[in-house]
């Protein structure tokens, strides 16, 4: 079934082909949106839960575009010609996009308020799923049990093996500070300092910086690493394939992924449309049914099994454990940290 | 040429001058199309990226300031000219030979190995740098024989080095540089090779006095295009190598990519590009760029 409805992912995206310009002329007669997606599992888990409905339901076709492209975003605004309308991006980095007005604002005649629940918008977006960065971990390597906070990952002496992290700058400083001590409600604002002071002590044993999904699931599935920072749906896709891998909620960072529509896009109307419609209970359902990413709708868990539900960031017990990284605060000092993040990297 | 101002002295001589106004407007005709499309997709952009990195997001000169007194930048900068050199140096080091027998031999060995470097070629760079992740891994076939071979102790770490990265780089560009070679020796005539021979040199003479220097427009050539193909790499180091080793190209998609940073990512750029031009200059001036084109 996953593998029939990757497929099916892989053709519809296949079919879309190379860049597409849409002009204004083509978009008239189809009904169509474009959507900017992440390609792979993702776009085929979007596509069951999200555009096919929406096709049936309203005649509006939805063609994909991979891989998701925060720049690209800038690139159509500035050039008014546009590859989609839709895309998907983090909380922080729709802020700063909306900042620099390259996104749409929401169209109140198409989207209904009472239909959205509560914290649905942001920055003229809409929340589309909430993606957990956890400590993922090899149970066979600990027999004894395996580290169970970012303290227990910075303790080489009771937990020794072969490290990996995420390449990000603001996640790292998270973890460091968590794994400092700081209490989960005073991580934000951070204390930067303090921060790099800490990742001074695990650089030693990190064998790998990452910087994407695939590379992190190779480190794991592969034994390379032993322990590692890792994207929640990630460390369960790995689990589902039989790998003796575990995923540890406390102190993980939960960040909502949010919908935006290009400022200008030629199909916003049918792009609210389509908006409204995926966020309802159901469709959001259908997609953390078939990837691990929590729906931002409370709704939603009706139609979500207690077995799949468990493994959700924006499940109760664990979203209670984990921390909510400041979105304003991030979007401020995101490129700050990463400079300082990535000198460090390379001294 | 100074489009035939002289009076003409003799109808031969005017028809003469009129030939070459005519293969003058011809040639002009012939270039004009790539010219307008080397300037208009190649010379506009650059322009732009230029105003860019002056004007994004106000009219200042801070972009390059920042790039010339941040560390990281220079030491990304110094990274990504010295591991260029190192790989344009391995390539041509391990390709010469291979591109040398691929000439000389006309059986089956040169078809053989003429298929092999065509297939490596044809291969993507993505697919191979995986490759790499595999044969060097801890489950992989090398730290297998280094145990099956009972070293003892634990095994040298091999990926996530500066040596992964360097070798994954090598190995991409390498079917570059034994092309590049093979198109200039296969045109050296053997019979250059025999007349030296006939002359009473021996075949290490022969080869230094005679081929060498002939296949030197290849060497030229080939290490040129891995040279600038290497200072774009960036997914290779990432995947094999460590933080270390961040190439520019790295830098500058971060900037784009994550920080919309346009501005700085296009000083960024227009410093590659300026650096580059000037070892172009440089070799220019020593060894002559005309000798790129054989």
């Amino acid at each position: 079934m996953r593998r029939r409805t990757f497929l099916k992912g892989v053709a519809a995206t296949a079919a879309v082909g190379g860049p597409l310009i849409v002009t204004g002329r083509t978009i008239a007669q189809t009904r169509t949106i474009y959507v900017n997606t992440w390609g792979g599992s993702w776009t085929a888990a979007e596509e069951a839960a999200f555009f096919k409905p929406f096709t049936e339901q309203t005649g509006i076709r939805v063609r994909t575009v991979a891989p998701v492209s925060y720049a690209k975003l800038k690139a159509q605004v500035q050039s008014g010609s546009y590859e989609w309308d839709i895309t998907a991006v983090t909380q922080a980095d729709l802020l700063r996009a909306e900042r620099e007005g390259l996104v749409e604002p929401i169209d109140w005649t198409i989207v209904k308020k009472e239909k959205l629940f509560p914290n649905a918008v942001y920055a003229n977006g809409l929340a589309y799923c909430a993606l957990g960065t956890n400590l993922a971990y090899r149970k066979d390597k600990f027999p004894q049990g395996g580290p169970k906070t970012w303290a227990d990952f910075w303790d080489m002496k009771k937990f020794p093996g072969n490290r990996s992290m995420y390449n990000n700058a603001v996640r790292a400083a998270q973890f460091a500070l968590v794994a400092d001590g700081v209490p989960p409600d005073k991580v934000f604002p951070m204390d930067v300092d303090r921060a790099f002071k800490k990742l001074d002590q695990i650089k030693p044993h990190i064998k790998v910086w990452w910087t994407q999904g695939n590379q992190s699931q190779q480190l794991l599935r592969d034994g390379e690493v032993d322990m590692m920072v890792m994207w929640n749906a990630r460390a369960s896709e790995l689990a589902q394939q039989g790998h003796p891998v575990e995923v540890v909620w406390h102190g993980a960072a939960i960040t909502t992924t949010m919908w935006g529509i290009a400022k200008g896009a030629p199909n916003r109307k049918a792009a609210w449309e389509f908006l409204q419609f995926a966020v309802q209970a159901k469709p959001q359902a259908d997609f953390a049914n078939r990837l691990y990413y929590g729906p931002t709708n409370p709704e939603a868990f009706k139609f979500i099994s207690p077995e799949v539900a468990r493994q959700l960031p924006t499940y109760s017990e664990n979203a209670k454990v984990a921390i909510r990284p400041d979105t304003v605060w991030e979007a401020d000092h995101t490129a700050r940290i990463q400079e300082r993040f990535t000198q460090w990297l390379a001294a | 040429m100074a489009g035939g101002l002289s009076p003409a002295a003799t109808p031969g001589a005017e028809l003469g001058v009129r030939n070459a106004r005519r293969g003058q407007r011809a040639a002009w005709l012939l270039l004009g199309p790539p010219s307008l499309v080397l300037t208009l997709l190649f010379m506009v952009p650059i322009a732009l990226m230029l105003v860019t990195s002056v004007t994004d997001p106000r009219l200042s000169l801070a972009h390059y300031q920042r790039i010339f007194t941040v560390p990281l930048y220079t030491h990304v900068m110094l990274n990504t000219f010295v591991t260029s050199l190192i790989v344009t140096a391995l390539c041509l080091v391990l390709g010469y030979p291979v591109a040398y027998v691929m000439t000389r031999r006309t059986d089956w060995v040169s078809t053989l190995l003429l298929t092999i470097v065509a297939m490596s070629f044809w291969t993507g760079f993505l697919v191979r740098t995986y490759a790499w992740l595999v044969v060097l891994g801890s489950k992989g076939p090398v730290i297998a024989a280094y145990h099956a071979l009972g070293l003892g102790g634990s095994p040298p770490k091999l990926l996530f080095t500066s040596f992964a990265s360097t070798l994954g780089m090598t190995h991409i560009l390498l079917p570059y540089m034994i092309l590049a070679l093979f198109a200039v020796m296969k045109k050296i005539e053997p019979d250059h090779l025999k007349a030296a021979a006939s002359l009473g040199a021996r075949p290490r003479a022969a080869f230094r006095e005679v081929f060498l220097p002939l296949s030197l427009p290849g060497v030229v050539n080939g290490s040129l295009l891995v040279f600038v193909i290497c200072l774009g790499f960036f997914v290779t180091p990432i995947l094999l190598g460590t933080p270390r080793d961040m190439m520019i190209s790295q830098l500058i998609n971060q900037q784009i990519e994550e920080l919309l940073a346009w501005g700085f990512a296009s000083a960024v750029a227009v410093v590659l590009l300026v650096a580059t031009g000037i070892i172009l200059a440089v070799y220019n001036r020593f060894a002559g760029l005309d000798r790129l084109w054989g």
